[in-house]
């Protein structure tokens, strides 16, 4: 059985002059929440719509399924949903029209899909109301509806979360969580919105410019991301001591220019201040850091970051 | 194919444009009879005499620009509602996509084209008799072609359709091109002697045949027939061409 569910090798997409992608090459394990982030017109479009089909590349290939082959990647397709730069609907239609039509394409037989997908995404009481008279967030809803009709594998989602309130947030989160922990399906999600994606992703890819900086996994980022306690003092190796026996802990890090990284008693950083000054150690430099996703994100992008 | 064509049929029968151009037609046919009741001293025409001049006298304008507002909503707004990425990224071939999209547009067109021709002529033989109708032969062979050139127009419709992905730049160029269309290849066949047999022989021409089709000889009779298929195909393949090349954004 494939353990990858797409995997690109080299990727590059050039439109006139400019690389949108350039060389990129990333991996998704089948049933991780992967995470995509960049900054608008880093190339996280683009690449969704390469793997989608609406864009062929410029060099590289691609595996979808572990297909290879173009023919069978129409084929594998079918195995995934979609939204890519907003909801694809009919605005003439209702709710359950936009989704009857859907159902048709997919060739899913029977009609119950379409209330159960409605009822999935809180939309089962729309009645008439034309989906362009839908608030935003309604149409996003929608939008998910249409990408989950058919159950597919692999959820490609570009900005899912555009327009919801913070209790759509909340539920389209939870949602894509249950998806993947209930169904096992694998997700690709793209958002500017770093602090909602830390709290659903498992594994994060970064792209700038059209190329991928980073792949990591969410643990990997959680140690990258850990908030310490950046302690200088006169005397490091007895700081180390001091810490080791008054404060009982070993989660410390002594760098080569002798700063101290403390771990722990993050919250409470007079208590370990008031040990090493009662010991009779001098501190030059006592502060809380840490970078969070966003300022991780950031350093790696090497500038400031745009939402 | 199956069900992309399924999927074409349903959205077409949402359409509103569809459904606006249907219903308009559906009106003109019933009303537009009624005014000949109008005509004083000269008295009702005949059927036959009421389906040459005023249903086949209109066809050819009627399958021409009508269609091009459907082609503008049905085909050209799927870029623009981003609806055109998910039938993309369906899993179904661009070649699918295309024919079963140009197949169910043409369908839409024969359909608009059609309900002058049956609904106007039945209703005329409501308002003015059933003594004097057009013959069966003559009837069933200038709807055949109407149905023929509907198609042929539909391929070419949907070739600027796909090429256009506004609904208002293809509506306003479709119609532009087909109200002028015919001067500017009418000068170039008569300053390009390559060009001449070339227009006489294309669906711009031939369509104005249909009327007289039962006095044509029945080689003329052919090149009638054969030339809106082959237009349909050419176009067909065209059309697919430049569809499996397009970037949908």
């Amino acid at each position: 059985m494939n353990e990858y569910i797409l995997k690109t090798n080299r990727l590059s997409k050039k439109y006139h002059n400019k690389m949108a992608l350039n060389k990129v090459s990333m991996a998704i394990k089948k049933g991780a929440i992967y995470g995509f982030i960049g900054q608008n017109g880093a190339g996280k479009s683009t690449l969704i719509r390469l793997i989608t089909g609406l864009g062929n590349p410029t060099t590289g290939t691609f595996e979808l399924f572990g297909e290879n082959n173009e023919r069978m990647i129409i084929e594998a397709r079918k195995r995934i949903g979609t939204i890519i730069e907003g909801p694809a609907l009919y605005p003439q239609m209702t709710a359950a029209e936009n989704l009857e039509a859907h159902r048709l394409l997919k060739g899913i037989p029977g009609k119950d899909c379409v209330e159960n997908t409605l009822a999935l995404v809180g939309l089962q009481d729309t009645g008439k109301k034309k989906a362009k008279d839908f608030s935003l967030g309604m149409k996003q809803r929608l939008g998910l509806a249409i990408a989950l009709l058919g159950d597919p594998e692999f959820l490609i989602l570009d900005e899912p979360i555009n327009g919801l309130d913070p209790m759509g947030v909340v539920e389209v989160r939870e949602l894509l969580k249950k998806l993947n922990k209930e169904y096992g399906i694998t997700i690709l999600v793209s958002s500017h919105i770093l602090s909602e994606l830390h709290l659903l992703a498992t594994h994060y890819g970064i792209i700038h410019n059209g190329e991928l900086l980073e792949q990591l996994s969410a643990k990997e980022l959680n140690e990258k991301c850990q908030q310490y306690l950046h302690i200088k003092v006169d005397n490091p190796t007895k700081a180390t001591t001091i810490i080791e026996s008054h404060l009982s802990t070993q989660e410390f890090e002594v760098m080569p220019d002798g700063i101290i990284k403390l771990f722990a008693y993050v919250d409470v950083p007079g208590k370990v201040s008031k040990v090493l000054t009662n010991e009779g150690l001098v501190i030059e430099e006592f502060m809380p850091k840490g970078e969070d996703l966003e300022s991780f994100f950031s350093n790696r992008i090497g500038g400031v970051q745009h939402g | 194919m199956g069900n992309l064509m399924k999927t074409e049929w349903y959205k077409l029968r949402k359409d509103r444009s569809f459904r606006f151009l249907t219903w308009i037609l559906i009106g003109i046919a019933v009303l537009f009879p009624l005014l000949e009741f109008d005509n004083g001293s000269s008295g009702l025409p005949t059927v036959k005499a009421y389906y040459l001049d005023n249903v086949l006298g209109v066809h050819a304008n009627i399958v021409k620009l009508l269609p091009s507002i459907l082609a503008g909503f049905f085909i050209s707004s799927e870029y623009s509602m981003g609806t055109m990425k998910s039938i993309a990224s369906s899993g179904n071939s661009r070649l699918r996509i295309y024919f079963a999209k140009l197949m169910i547009f043409s369908i839409g067109t024969i359909i608009i084209s059609l309900i002058l021709p049956i609904v106007m002529t039945g209703v005329s033989s409501i308002y003015f008799g059933f003594q004097d109708m057009p013959e069966w032969t003559f009837y069933l062979q200038t709807t055949g072609l109407i149905i023929l050139y509907g198609a042929a127009f539909a391929s070419i419709m949907a070739v600027f359709s796909i090429l256009f992905t506004d609904s208002g730049k293809t509506i306003g160029f479709l119609l532009m091109f087909f109200i002028f269309v015919d001067w500017p290849l009418q000068v170039l066949a008569a300053r390009v002697p390559f060009f001449e047999p070339i227009l006489n022989h294309s669906i711009f021409k031939l369509v104005y045949d249909i009327i007289i089709v039962n006095r044509l000889e029945s080689s003329d009779v052919l090149s009638l027939v054969v030339v809106p298929i082959v237009t349909f195909i050419a176009f067909g393949v065209i059309g697919s061409f430049i569809f499996q090349r397009k970037e949908i954004k």
